[in-house]
């Protein structure tokens, strides 16, 4: 199934490139039939994986270089399996939001089944060398369809995130070839690594290089600029994408090779990463603060929601583990609906300003409430799964480093001043003559938001809905950083 | 009382159904939400029957919600609830006021566009604070407490179209976030110390002395910072006067029911950790004495009708903390009750005379109203004299109790406050009476009132009736029965009343209402030469003692001075010159971009090796 879920991506993004220019609809009922299965088979795997039962499920390998130890083999976990869950959900929003698109169609949905099955790639194989394949397949697309389809800057947006995510990619790169060697088994195979494991002096060498790099695409700081601007060009559905499902790779990176392979490395450096991790939060909540353009706002609200999930990895706790895939997925919904509600508003008013606005709930309701209740997740109240995920980080970090769990809930409240601020500033208020008669959200848009908020729902008031799958692969993990 | 989970599920249900389907029903559905609160009364009356006759402390289980909310590692989160007369003594005055204030709702909001959605959040706000009152544990406390927060900025800026309103919302949400931010971290300390959230283990914890005492003592700070947001202590007092931006029902049951409360009963509800640290206890009895006598101070001067009541709350929830420093949970409760009741009913009341003047609430601009509107006035009458402390009223014998707990306990300061207090309470209180239902009408909308419709009155004379008898509960004379009933969670044995005390506080409540009719009514001194005469004093306090100026100027200058700082320190900095590494200010203009990006994936490699280099050497040097 795991297999399909890549193929199925890789080959329909293919065939769409052979589709005829002229046939313009054809495209994305392609994609969206691929989306829609592709959601089916990812709910299958959640639903389907077996707590009772733990490690890895759904396995398959395939021989690709047995010489050197390459070969595909996949299989999910209690940590990948609510990210493969993400992003068929995800994808699937995307996908609607995008229908609209008419300015090349063909190459756009191409390129985005293409990252797709990069993405799944990522979150299902077990081979080390497979994995980075597949991160840069998630990756690349990003540079086109932010260059071409992108807005505000696009040209520099896409290059510097390029730049960034290939500085990343050295980084992991070169860990990675140290990690095959020292290892010495001749495989990339991530359970054998892990058998095998590395020396600790090599481990702790190597460790801040796989943070860093992956950290680059989890929009640590201070290598996170390129996410605002990234999310500033990026049309609509790719910054869902981006913001929603590619921040994570870089997050489950960190675990899956980290703190997996060298948990002797993890282990010694992350009381310092979790430093930094709360500057993300507390920076990126303060720079958001101080925006004017929407896309920023969210874009750097990014930036200080990932740091919760890097704080929850860095906390070094099951609890804390646990609250980070937690965020991971919550962020993830969350994030692709302000990014399609932002492109709701944008494709009517051709603003983000946040101060060229006022009163909408009144011209727009559907759109508001939708957008206010992606708010309310963000700033952490309880009943929504933003809540449930910071909290679980909190209690992690807590036991281990309590000034660091301080400072982050200091940042929840940060964000949600600068949430309010904005919420205040655009929907209350006296309806501005400008933009009486705007459109609400249409059915589609609708339906996509209520999708999203219906999920951060259901996850706020049930946690333990998704909780109890990570926390069986979440206690080994743990259990080998000695933690 | 294993139905207790009814309570509040019965209005998350209320909400649910109004929330999609209000819209539709005729008058928003109002009916629901109010079938749901009768019914969650129903419930706690014969809960609070069933405790009487068992007279033992209660953990029941969450009926069918019973589920791991969350279990990861050795988190383990049970939904539970605790019957006990506090938690019952709460949800009797909650559902019961909740259900008088929507009744009244039903007539004042009448006709509004969105009704539906009012009482929509109305049947949350009380669930969440059901919940709140029930919760076991910490973290349903936690989660209901910021529902609740969550509600009021909902209905603070239930007109969200006028700019004051949706201002004062935010403040108002944003004021308390800032106490709950004391309040997560005191219950992580208090999980780290126990390992736990629930609250009897905790307390067991703490008997056999378990924890630390400094860690009580701070876990018991942290957590009073969150009972001083909601419960409006200073200085986070400055959301409750703003959040009148609401309607005024929505003002009832913030000040009433739903929201000021909470905060008490935290404290009552942790009692036991606060009486483990004198630090703690002393910081309450401190931040609660502050607080009666400035936001009293402050009533003295505000023209708004209900800004003077909001500060008038401010003062009262201030005697009901230091009531707690004092170590008198029964005397807090009690007070808490019976102000619940006049609170609702003043706020009612001054709803009416809006209702009927057309939203008036410059007392300057109102006057002669009795004769329009008899009920409200003697109704209104009834309920200030209650919040004075008149002899035999409800609020009497509450603060004669407070009062004695500080006298008794040595606590002059407080208890010299206290009676000041009562004296100030009566006479801004009259001031208001004497203002708006006295004397000739002052503008054509007062001269042109209509009496309060049937739906307006019948609520204020049900509270009026509760204004006068609650406080006798708590009467020696009676054999103080709410005390006996409460006393289960007492750890400091209750006072009885002294003859001074009682002498003390009606001399000054008297001393109050005699002033101000001579000030208002005879004019004698007139109110303009005090105003003189008080000169500075008078101006600071109109400013409110320069405290929402204060914090102004900080958003202002600090936080968003540093948002735009690190805004623009994150592009320019850390972007244009750290990353970008096009030296000197780049006005990213098209060529120079084009120049600045392309080929230098050198320079960011190069970049972050330097980075990650420096790192590990600093990690290296630190050993």
């Amino acid at each position: 199934m795991l297999y399909l879920l890549v193929g199925l991506n890789l080959i329909v993004g293919a065939a769409i490139f052979a589709l005829p220019a002229d046939r313009k609809n054809l495209p994305r009922w392609f994609a969206l039939a691929t989306a829609v299965v592709s959601l089916a088979m990812t709910i299958a795997v959640f639903a389907g994986y077996d707590r009772d039962v733990g490690g890895y499920q759904f396995q398959r390998s395939l021989e690709w270089l047995p010489s050197i130890g390459i070969s595909l083999d996949v299989g999910v976990d209690g940590i990948s399996s609510p990210m493969v869950l993400l992003t068929g959900v995800v994808v699937f929003a995307a996908v609607l939001i995008s229908w609209g698109i008419e300015d090349r169609p063909r190459e756009y949905f191409a390129l985005m089944m293409l990252l797709v099955a990069g993405t799944f790639g990522v979150f299902v194989v077990l081979d080390l060398f497979f994995l980075f394949f597949f991160y840069e397949v998630a990756v690349l697309p990003m540079f086109l369809l932010i260059g071409v389809w992108g807005s505000t800057r696009k040209a520099y947006a896409s290059m510097k995130l390029v730049m960034f995510l290939l500085a990343g990619s050295i980084l992991v790169w070169a860990a990675l070839l140290v990690l095959y060697f020292d290892a010495g088994i001749g495989s990339f195979n991530i359970l054998e690594l892990e058998q095998a494991g590395v020396d600790t002096t090599v481990a702790r060498v190597i460790f801040p290089l796989f943070y860093v790099g992956f950290g680059v695409l989890a929009g640590m700081w201070p290598f996170h600029t390129w996410s605002p601007d990234g999310h500033v060009a990026a049309p609509t559905a790719v910054s869902m994408l981006h913001a929603g499902v590619l921040m994570k790779l870089g997050a489950y990176g960190i675990i899956r090779v980290g703190m997996q392979l060298v948990p002797e490395g993890a282990s010694y450096w992350l009381g310092i990463f979790l430093a930094l991790a709360v500057v993300n939060v507390v920076y990126g909540a303060i720079a958001a603060m101080g925006q004017r353009d929407l896309k920023f706002v969210i874009g750097y609200s990014s930036v200080s929601h990932m740091g919760y999930v890097l704080m929850g990895i860095g906390s070094m706790t099951v609890v804390g583990m646990n609250g980070a895939v937690l965020q991971m997925f919550s962020h993830g919904v969350m994030t692709a609906l302000f990014f399609a509600m932002v492109g709701v508003i944008y494709d009517r008013a051709h603003t983000r300003e946040i101060g060229a606005f006022s009163g909408m709930a009144k011209v727009m309701p559907k759109f508001s409430v939708l957008f206010i209740v992606g708010g309310l997740a963000s700033l952490g109240l309880p009943g929504l799964s933003g809540f449930a995920a910071e909290f679980l980080v909190f209690v992690g970090t807590f036991e281990t480093a309590p000034w660091m769990a301080v400072l982050g809930i200091i940042g929840v409240a940060i964000t949600a001043t600068y949430i309010l601020r904005l919420v205040a500033r655009m929907f209350f208020g006296p309806v501005m003559e400008k933009w009486q008669g705007l459109p609400d959200a249409n059915r589609l848009e609708t339906a996509v938001g209520v999708m999203l908020v219906g999920l951060l729902v259901l996850f706020g008031v049930y946690p333990q809905l998704i909780v109890g799958t990570i926390d069986v692969s979440a206690i080994p993990l743990l259990a080998s950083l000695g933690g | 009382m294993s139905l207790a989970w009814l309570i509040p599920a019965l209005s998350v249900a209320a909400f649910v159904l109004l929330t999609f389907a209000g819209r539709r029903m005729p008058g928003g559905g109002a009916i629901v939400s109010l079938v749901a609160v009768a019914a969650g009364f129903g419930l706690a009356v014969y809960g609070c029957l069933d405790l009487w006759a068992a007279d033992v402390e209660v953990n029941v289980g969450p009926g069918p919600f019973a589920m791991d909310f969350v279990n990861a590692g050795d988190l383990s989160l049970q939904l539970g609830m605790v019957i006990d007369s506090l938690s019952i003594t709460m949800l009797l005055i909650v559902t019961f006021l909740s259900f008088v204030i929507q009744l009244y709702s039903v007539g004042y909001m009448r006709g509004d566009p969105r009704i539906h959605w009012f009482f929509a959040v109305v049947a949350l706000f009380t669930a969440a604070m059901l919940g709140l009152v029930l919760a076991n544990n910490l973290i349903i406390l936690y989660v209901s407490w910021e529902l609740v927060g969550l509600c009021s900025y909902l209905l603070i800026g239930y007109w969200w179209e006028k700019p004051s309103a949706r201002e004062a919302a935010k403040k108002a949400f944003v004021t308390t976030r800032i106490g709950d931010v004391g309040l997560l971290i005191g219950i992580l300390v208090l999980f780290k110390a126990t390992g736990s959230f629930e609250i009897d283990q905790i307390f067991a914890q703490l008997r056999v002395g378990a924890i630390p005492g400094e860690t009580v003592t701070l876990a018991a700070i942290l957590m009073f910072l969150g009972a001083m947001g909601k419960s409006g202590q200073f200085p986070l007092h400055v959301w409750l006067p703003d959040a009148m931006e609401g309607p005024t029902p929505v003002s009832a049951l913030i000040h009433a029911a739903t929201m000021v409360t909470a905060g008490v009963y935290l404290v009552a509800r942790m009692f036991p950790l606060f009486v483990a640290s004198d630090v703690a206890m002393l910081v309450v009895l401190t931040i609660g004495t502050i607080t009666a006598i400035l936001a009293a101070l402050l009533a003295l001067v505000e023209t708004d009708m209900k800004r003077v009541l909001a500060y008038s709350t401010i003062s009262q929830l201030g005697y009901m903390m230091f009531a707690l420093g004092t170590g008198s949970v029964t005397a807090a409760m009690l007070h808490l009750g019976g102000h619940a009741f006049f609170k609702a009913l003043l706020f009612l009341g001054a709803g009416a005379v809006m209702h009927s003047t057309g939203g008036i609430v410059d007392i300057n601009r109102l006057g002669g109203l009795r004769r329009k509107m008899p009920v409200t006035t003697w109704t209104f009458v009834i309920g200030a004299l209650s919040l004075a402390g008149f002899p035999l009223l409800s609020g009497f014998w509450s603060k004669d109790l407070i009062l004695s707990s500080a006298f008794d306990g040595g606590h002059w300061v407080t208890f010299v406050v206290g009676v000041v207090t009562a004296g100030l309470t009566a006479f801004y209180m009259f001031r208001v009476i004497f203002r708006v239902f006295f004397g000739e009408a002052r503008s054509d909308e007062a001269r042109n009132a209509h009496p309060a419709e049937r739906l307006l009155t019948l609520p204020l004379v049900v509270l009026a009736f509760f204004a006068v008898v609650f406080g006798w509960l708590g009467s020696q004379l009676v054999g103080d029965p709410f005390g006996r009933f409460v006393f289960a969670v007492e750890q400091v044995e209750a006072h009885g009343e002294s003859i001074w005390v009682i002498v003390a506080s009606s001399a000054a409540a008297i001393a109050g209402i005699l002033t101000a009719y001579s000030v208002y009514q005879r004019n004698r001194p007139p109110a303009a030469s005090i105003r003189a005469a008080a000169g500075g004093i008078h101006t600071f306090l109109a400013k409110s003692a320069y405290i929402d100026a204060m914090y102004q100027w900080m958003i202002d200058n600090v936080s968003l001075g540093l948002a735009a700082f690190v805004a623009v320190f994150d592009r320019r900095v850390v972007n244009d010159a750290g990353v970008d590494g096009a030296g000197a200010s780049v006005r990213l203009s098209g060529r120079t971009l084009r120049r600045s990006v392309t080929g230098l994936l050198y320079n960011y490699a190069a970049l972050m090796v330097v980075g990650i280099l420096a790192l590990a050497i600093g990690l290296v040097l630190a050993g």
